[in-house]
């Protein structure tokens, strides 16, 4: 695999959580370990799952790969750049131009309208206004909301606020796209046309997608998954999903990892 | 930035019921500074035009000696030729006359009885043109007439002090400016009531004729001079202050407000009482915004932690609060300002009647006095105030842990 087209690098990173009411000891004295040891490679452009059941370090991996949480040890580089030794200002920065969030919970803006919350990442990153309508109208009609722009949150469906937080990952063309459990709060019909918009627009743009899940549904569509397992990366592997029966692997693995 | 404030005035909206009552508390403390500084306004107004009616006058004129030493006897710092100076002073614009005054002192004796008296000796035509008037409690004012009994206007606490009323008979007992002791009988044709019992206690006041006689002099301690509105005093100084050169003596000039004592420390006392409600009303503002602010902050904990994920500068998180809070602050002192001043006409309207204030006899009528000045400071208060209040919540949200914020529930 060559380095230069290697997105993200994480190399032997751990993240322990220190437990402040452990009965005996005094407190910060104990840790929970989330992710232990994990190293992992995505090249851009891949459409990239984690998998694994609650718990097993999942949406932690992410966040430290979102640089919006610090490894205890190891290393992480995104294009590159370290983010792990970056200064809060330095890693705002990083996030802004680089990565692009999608929440399970969707974590839209409240008081803006669809198309308000799709342009609020080119407002950070001060994109004049023009270029702004241009590349919100781009992005909303990517997910297929044009109709709903002037919509504010609360008058969409589920599926929908999913697709404008698609819309908002995706507007200032990041270089990855991280989407934390992006169906868990979907049925099983809009869980499979978010994975599909997800699929399309990493194909048609090439846009590099990372995200966590447990839904069977969603591996089926992916072609790469990064199982993990009480912390550990326990399985990486890079098949055809039209060949692959993810759905039973990944059933395979969390049954070992629950056994 | 338009987008960055539309978001910030969205959010102040978000929680209807709970901005509205934000809204109240700092539209309630606006409105109350305006209420009570309105009144304190009126009440400023009131003394202010009373005590110059009452014989203040705007603008005195003294001699120079005057103010150096104390008289040795009476009237030895007196004006000479105070006809020719209040002629001089009577063309002036915004001059609506001059009256002389005498201000002496002796006793005061029904035949059984003596007192201490304060007088005054004014011309009464002069004191009327004026529309300088005593406050006649019963009997009359002096009329000023040249021949009949030598009349006199006695305080309201003297004459029962002395046990005389109107048409009765006083002797009065001074010594002259020559030093020689000498006295006069007069007929007393008013009771007045001044506002103040001390002033009362001493109060006696004849004409200038009489009292000139009694004291055998051409002189007058000052002249008073009436404007046609007290906001032309200072530029009515202006004027007659070179006039007043080249009249034999040296003469100055006094604005009323220089010879208002009672006035001065009536508004030195209630200005600070108002600076004192200020504060009061300002932290009580401070401290619940503070509370609704960080309640505002804990319910958008996911929301930040999302914003902050997007890259979005730490400052920008302070600056958002900071706006919202800013704009409660001018939305809460529009209201204040509004609702203030309405119950302010409303009151007025309601012809409210206040007790006499300590130390005087007269009551007053609430009014409540609408005060541009007042209505800025007040809101500059209350959006300084909730600004103040947003910086906690806003360096809190500033400063979450995102990961963290995003899990919160």
């Amino acid at each position: 695999m060559n380095n230069t087209d290697t997105l993200v690098r994480v190399e032997a990173v751990s993240r322990r959580f220190p437990l402040d009411n452990s009965p005996g000891r005094p407190a910060g004295s104990t840790f929970v370990s989330a992710l232990n040891n994990a190293s992992l490679r995505v090249e851009a452009g891949e459409f990239l799952a984690i998998s694994g059941p609650s718990g097993s370090g999942k949406s932690t991996l992410l966040n430290l790969i979102g640089g919006i949480d610090q490894p205890s040890s190891g290393r992480i580089f995104i294009d590159g750049v370290e983010t792990s030794g970056l200064k809060v200002k330095a890693q705002a920065t990083l996030r802004r131009e680089k990565i692009g969030f999608v929440f399970q919970t969707f974590n839209l803006i409240p008081v803006f309208t669809a198309a308000e919350n799709v342009e609020y990442p080119l407002l950070v990153q001060g994109v004049p206004s023009s270029e702004r309508r241009r590349r919100v109208a781009e992005a909303l009609e990517d997910v297929g909301l044009s109709a709903r722009a002037q919509q504010r949150p609360d008058l969409l469906s589920g599926g929908e606020r999913q697709r404008v937080a698609v819309a908002r990952a995706i507007v200032h063309r990041p270089a990855l796209v991280l989407a934390d459990e992006p169906t868990a709060n979907l049925d099983t019909r809009n869980a499979t046309q978010l994975i599909d918009l997800m699929r399309d627009l990493n194909l048609r743009l090439g846009l590099t997608f990372l995200f966590s899940t447990h839904d069977a549904r969603l591996l089926q569509h992916t072609p790469r998954i990064v199982r993990l397992c009480d912390g550990e990366i326990v399985d990486d592997s890079v098949e055809s999903a039209a060949n692959s029966n993810e759905g039973g692997r990944h059933g395979e693995v969390s049954a070992a990892c629950l056994s | 930035m338009a987008k960055f404030l539309l978001l910030a005035f969205r959010n102040v909206f978000r929680n209807r019921r709970r901005t509205m009552m934000t809204l109240l508390m700092v539209g309630g403390g606006v409105a109350g500074l305006l209420l009570v500084g309105g009144f304190f306004g009126s009440m400023y107004d009131g003394i202010r035009e009373s005590t110059i009616s009452g014989g203040l006058g705007h603008l005195q004129i003294f001699t120079a000696e005057h103010f150096r030493r104390d008289e040795v006897r009476v009237l030895d710092t007196g004006i000479d030729n105070w006809r020719q100076v209040a002629a001089r002073v009577q063309t002036g614009n915004h001059v609506r006359g001059v009256a002389p005054r005498i201000d002496f002192y002796g006793l005061v004796s029904n035949g059984y009885k003596s007192s201490m008296f304060m007088g005054s000796a004014v011309d009464p035509a002069a004191e009327k043109s004026l529309g300088f008037s005593s406050h006649v409690e019963t009997g009359r004012d002096l009329d000023g007439k040249p021949d009949g009994e030598v009349e006199a206007l006695v305080g309201a606490d003297l004459a029962k002090s002395m046990g005389v009323k109107v048409g009765d008979g006083l002797t009065l007992l001074t010594t002259t400016t020559d030093g020689a002791i000498n006295g006069i009988d007069v007929q007393i044709v008013g009771i007045v009531k001044t506002g103040w019992s001390e002033v009362d206690a001493r109060y006696l006041r004849i004409t200038l004729t009489s009292a000139q006689r009694l004291l055998a002099t051409d002189r007058v301690t000052n002249l008073v001079v009436g404007l046609d509105a007290t906001r032309n005093t200072d530029a009515v100084y202006a004027q007659l202050l070179p006039n007043l050169k080249g009249q034999g003596q040296e003469l100055t000039l006094k604005k009323w407000i220089d010879l208002a004592t009672a006035y001065k420390q009536i508004r030195g006392l209630f200005n600070t009482i108002f600076v004192f409600i200020g504060i009061i009303v300002f932290f009580m503002v401070l401290m619940s915004s503070v509370n609704t602010l960080l309640m505002t902050m804990f319910e958008r904990t996911r929301e930040i932690g999302t914003m902050l994920a997007m890259g979005t500068p730490r400052i920008w998180i302070i600056a958002l609060f900071m706006l919202e809070a800013t704009l409660i602050g001018i939305l809460g002192a529009a209201l204040g300002v509004g609702g203030g001043d309405l119950l302010g006409v409303l009151l007025n309207h309601a012809h409210v009647h206040l007790p006499p204030p300590p130390g005087t006899t007269v009551p007053m009528t609430f009014r409540v006095l609408l005060v541009p000045g007042l209505m800025i400071g007040a809101s500059i208060m209350a959006v300084i105030s909730l600004a103040l209040a947003s910086i906690l919540p806003a360096i809190r949200a500033s400063r979450l842990q995102i990961a963290e914020a995003l899990a919160h529930v």
